[in-house]
């Protein structure tokens, strides 16, 4: 599944990063996710646990930010979720648009000691 | 007990994975190793694609194959079968290859004598695509049987393969598939990609694919 692969990969940079700066534990972990990104938050929650069962982190809690589909429309400026409006501006029905939000999936910080 | 803090860590996800992926791809330059990765659905032909180009390629250049699957190794012995050293890589249940597990496919092959390796990634029209595995191009097949309105359902995979293989072209006659409907919806979403209609099974149009990677090849 994809979301196991991703939780791994997540549990990676985080020791790395628990090692460099010589932490000794971690309270939470806190994950940016767009709505555009591969990964369902539901899903990263649901294996999360499974992932983390045999190592230093089975303590640890997850706490996921979801980030909306945002685009910006290139005719009026309106910014607008592109997934519930179909890409299309509700203001001025454009269908040209810069994203500006959705693809992120970041580890955006770490709560620990 | 000592006091939380926070620690701003603010990395991509896939920071790390792209930087094992230039790694690999830098090591493969060090062999003269050309890396093709290889996507689809399951079933559309990956493998019969595969030995139909290592028939094809055998006499001038070495190559191999890393077979990636979910279980079992039939593709790899079905490669090695046609003369190209394989191995074959367990996912446990992941549904793609990252750059890591390609590092150690490309490890436990051993590449250094190798002109040309094959990557079949995971049956799957979704999640390969988002991963770099260090491969200097990225190939796709659609099989005829599949329909000309993948493009439209899956357009990810279609907007960042540097070619898109039509397989299957031999049964043609039995589906309603319109291949020039699919290049246009192709070229919507990737206007340089390359699309050659193959059959792996009669070999019609493999010279195209196989003339293609001598190309690619040549200017590495
Ligand atoms: N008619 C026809 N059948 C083909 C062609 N290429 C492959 N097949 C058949 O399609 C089936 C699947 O082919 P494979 O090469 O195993 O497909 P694959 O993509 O490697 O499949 P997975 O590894 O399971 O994802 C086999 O029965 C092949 O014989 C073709 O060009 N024409
Ligand atoms: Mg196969
Ligand atoms: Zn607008």
């Amino acid at each position: 599944m994809h979301e196991l692969g991703i939780v791994y990969e997540v549990i990676k940079i985080v020791d790395g990063f628990v090692k460099e700066n010589n932490l000794t534990k971690v309270d939470t972990i806190v994950l940016e996710i767009g709505q555009l990104s591969q990964a369902i938050p539901r899903f990263i929650e649901d294996c999360y646990p499974a992932a983390v069962s045999e190592t230093a982190y089975k303590d640890t809690k997850l706490e996921i930010i979801s980030l909306p589909a945002n685009g910006k429309c290139k005719l009026c400026n309106e910014v607008y979720n592109i997934i519930n409006h179909r890409k299309i501006c509700p203001k001025c029905n454009g269908e040209d648009f810069t994203l500006i939000s959705g693809q992120e999936f970041n580890i955006k910080e770490i709560v620990g000691y | 007990m000592d006091e939380l803090k926070i620690f701003t860590i603010n990395k991509n996800i896939h920071e790390d994975n792209a930087k094992v992926a230039n790694e690999t791809r830098e090591i493969l330059k060090s062999h003269n190793t050309y890396l093709i990765n290889v996507m689809s659905s399951p079933g559309s032909g990956k493998t019969t694609t595969l030995v139909s180009t290592i028939n094809a390629l055998k006499e001038e250049m070495k190559i191999g194959v890393i077979e990636a699957d979910v279980d079992s190794d039939v593709d790899a012995r079905t490669v090695q079968n046609a003369g190209a050293k394989a191995v074959q890589m367990h996912t446990g249940g992941l549904c793609h290859l990252d750059a890591t597990m390609t590092r150690a496919g490309i490890n436990e092959l051993g590449v250094e004598d190798l002109d040309l390796v094959f990557l079949e990634n995971i049956g799957n029209l979704i999640c390969p695509v988002g991963y770099d595995t260090g491969a200097m191009k990225n190939v796709a097949i659609l099989s005829v049987p599949e329909g000309d309105d993948k493009p439209l359902k899956y357009p990810k995979i279609f907007s960042k393969v540097d070619v898109l293989i039509v397989n299957k072209i031999d049964v043609m006659e039995h589906f309603d598939f319109k291949l020039d409907l699919l290049e246009e919806r192709v070229r919507k979403l990737n206007k340089d990609v390359l699309i050659i209609p193959i059959s792996a099974k009669t070999g019609d149009g493999i010279d195209l694919w196989v003339n293609w990677i001598r190309e690619e090849m040549k200017v590495r």
